[in-house]
């Protein structure tokens, strides 16, 4: 393994030609503007083809084009590009396309600010289009070894339950630079599984099976398989119809091949857990850094506190939270969001710390861990927020 | 069904489920005869579509593979699939007024700037008819539509002022036709040139919709009248008796359009998925590092 020190968005990109990406799509946007840039310079080399679209739908509904033909495709924004993106998601969502998209999260509303971190999208990502009746994939990582890491795995997950997979990062993840490590020969390679096997094509005639299963080829089209890809309800073969029962059974797969499989998908970092400590400090992406620092010293200090740190965060992972510990949800927005998911996945005493554009300090965290001792309430902290 | 079905189509979507008078069959066989007379065969032709009428009534009805996409971006669904399909395999996407014109006019500008190969046929029915009848984007002048109860007073992309295929050929398309959907030979042979062309083709039909555009409209749901109507909507001097009954909702200031061959520069300019395919293909890996960032391309 050849260590480097790079970026969140050079690992990204070296990670996606690692996997076998063929075609990119994608429009400047800050923080994901390096991932498009170092694609231009990267994927040809590679043999892959880089095509700046006309703008974010245009550019996710290429990639889904090029994935459709039976390319490794993906695409790359920010939270403005992310909800232009809603169209195309909505379509390889139902037409079971595998296509692989990162967003860097950055703060919002709107265009916000945009070289700071944020954690706006939590929800975007599970609701990214209009309709509902489908689960998503979403993974997150909370620096450039964990975007490397996952930006493979998402090729692989969206091959295997042939739906589009969101690494949702966050602008420190993206900018940051950390070391990595990159297979150098094919021994390497091959041990972390790479590159991925060729996509395969569904030869049909039922393109669309009523199950749950994975591992399915997906719908390619120019290859003579008479396979249809449209944004109607399908029959097995893929026609249009209106059906009830057949809109029923469609939706029962996109949603159960996620739900039924999920432990492919799950994945989570347990620290200080293991004595079950009774207060328990919840992150995803680059805060899940900050936090497991805090517990460290809060231990050190004789707080017995522990941490979740997710890092796939769809579908939910509910069975991380019980009831009788007390959550403390830190994540980069101030209206909360994972820690609504939380209070329903725990059905417990929930807290939430917002920060956005920037991390809290552990010191900060230490303080409010401290009070939740003893049936205590954190005190407001600045501009009197009220913690939930 | 007919011979050229048979080849081409697939049972299950025969009859097609369009109004009884709709034009758009006659569009649809149009494309199949070009088809056949060049030769194509089922596995020549990835077959897209839009949304509204000419979208999901001609999805899948194509023997080979089919596509459907959103509203107005299936041009950027097949811009991406360019880079996945060899050269030799053709790219057809049957689409309507306002998915063209409308909702998806950016995305097909910008693969006509690219000069993509694709052949594009949009089979335009005057106005969003699948929903109702709303006026579109080539709904006439003054015409009382669903929307318009008042005659319609926004200037559309279909006029001796402003043509659409002005715009599109500007915006770099390399061939461009324009046809009554009762057009013979004449539209054939041009649907002919558009697929062979290796570049971005638009071959923009008008056919008749009687359920909607002619009956709001027109005032009018015998077919023969209003066949006769749209005909001399190319054919201004054509004989119509009823024209001044049939023009008391629609503007006859609309009636100068040009029939037939627009642009022909097939094989001008090219296409920019193959250009980029082979500029890919010929890169030297082992060049210098492009933009000097000291990491070199290669790395």
């Amino acid at each position: 393994m050849r260590k480097v020190f790079d970026t969140g968005n050079a690992a990204i990109t070296e990670a996606a030609i690692l996997a076998g990406l063929n075609f990119y799509s994608g429009y400047p946007i800050t923080p994901a503007t390096e991932i498009a840039e170092n694609m231009s310079r990267r994927l040809p080399m590679a043999g892959g083809y880089y095509l700046q679209a006309e703008d974010e739908t245009a550019a996710f509904h290429m990639a889904v084009g090029a994935a459709m033909g039976g390319m490794r495709a993906m695409t790359s924004t920010s939270g403005p590009g992310y909800v232009l993106y809603a169209d195309p998601y909505g379509w390889a969502i139902g037409s079971e396309i595998p296509v692989v998209i990162l967003n860097a999260q950055r703060v919002g509303p709107v265009s916000g600010i945009t070289g700071a971190p944020g954690q706006g999208e939590f929800y975007l990502s599970r609701y990214p289009t209009h309709g509902g009746n489908f689960e998503t994939i979403v993974l997150a990582p909370e620096g450039v070894r964990d975007a490397f890491e996952l930006t493979i795995e998402a090729f692989r997950l969206a091959e295997r339950f042939r739906t589009p997979v969101t690494v949702l990062a966050d602008q420190l993840v993206t900018d940051g630079w950390e070391a990595f490590e990159v297979p150098e020969d094919a021994f390497e390679l091959e041990r972390l599984g790479l590159p991925l096997p060729k996509r395969k094509a569904h030869q049909g005639p039922d393109f669309y099976p009523r199950s749950d299963g994975i591992d399915i080829p997906p719908v390619v089209l120019g290859r003579g398989t008479g396979g249809a890809c449209s944004d109607w309800t399908p029959t097995e073969e893929g026609y249009d119809t209106e059906e009830i029962e057949a809109q029923m059974k469609h939706s029962y797969r996109l949603i159960y091949k996620i739900r039924n499989n999920r432990q492919l998908i799950d994945r989570s970092v347990l620290t200080r857990m293991e004595d079950d400590p009774p207060v328990v400090l919840v992150s995803y992406g680059s805060p899940s850094r900050v936090v497991r620092k805090a517990v460290k010293e809060g231990r050190a200090k004789g707080l017995r506190v522990g941490a979740i740190s997710l890092k796939s965060l769809w579908p939910f992972q509910d069975a991380l939270f019980k009831k009788d510990k007390i959550h403390l949800v830190v994540e980069l927005n101030h209206d909360g969001q994972l820690v609504r998911e939380v209070q329903r996945a725990s059905g417990g005493r929930v807290h939430f710390l917002g920060r956005c554009g920037e991390l809290p300090t552990v010191s900060e965290l230490l303080e409010i861990a401290r009070s939740l001792f003893g049936g205590g309430r954190p005190r407001p902290i600045k501009n009197v927020r009220e913690a939930w | 069904m007919d011979k050229l079905s048979e080849k081409y189509l697939r049972p299950k979507k025969i009859p097609s489920t369009a109004c009884s008078g709709c034009g758009l069959g006659q569009v649809h066989k149009r494309v199949l005869l070009a088809m056949d007379e060049l030769g194509l065969n089922v596995h020549d032709v990835v077959w897209g579509t839009g949304i509204g009428c000419a979208g999901r009534q001609t999805f899948n009805t194509w023997k080979g593979d089919n596509f459907a996409g959103t509203h107005g971006r299936v041009y950027a669904l097949a811009a991406g699939l360019r880079m996945a399909l060899p050269r030799e395999k053709k790219i057809v996407l049957t689409v309507g007024d306002g998915d063209a014109f409308g909702i998806g006019l950016k995305h097909l500008l910008h693969c006509a700037r690219r000069n993509l190969d694709m052949t594009v046929i949009v089979a335009d029915n005057f106005g969003y008819q699948s929903t109702g009848g709303q006026f579109g984007l080539t709904t006439p002048p003054g015409s009382v539509t669903d929307s318009s109860p008042y005659g319609l007073g926004e200037t559309g992309w279909l006029g001796p002022e402003l043509d659409i295929l002005e715009i599109l050929k500007a915006a770099g398309a390399t061939f461009l036709a324009r046809h009554l959907s009762l057009d013979g030979k004449a539209s054939v042979e041009n649907v002919k040139r558009a697929l062979l062309n290796p570049g971005f083709s638009l071959v923009h039909f008008i056919y008749p919709c009687l359920t909607h555009f002619g009956a709001v409209s027109l005032s009018e749901r015998d077919k023969g009248k209003v066949i006769t109507w749209f005909k001399g909507l190319f054919e201004p001097g054509a004989e119509n008796p009823d024209l001044e009954r049939l023009n008391r909702r629609v503007d006859p200031g609309f009636l100068k359009l040009k029939r037939g061959l627009y642009v022909d520069a097939s094989g001008s300019r090219a296409d920019y998925s193959q250009s980029l395919k082979d500029w890919t293909k010929n890169l030297n890996r082992d060049g210098p590092d492009p933009v000097g960032t000291g990491q070199g391309a290669k790395k």
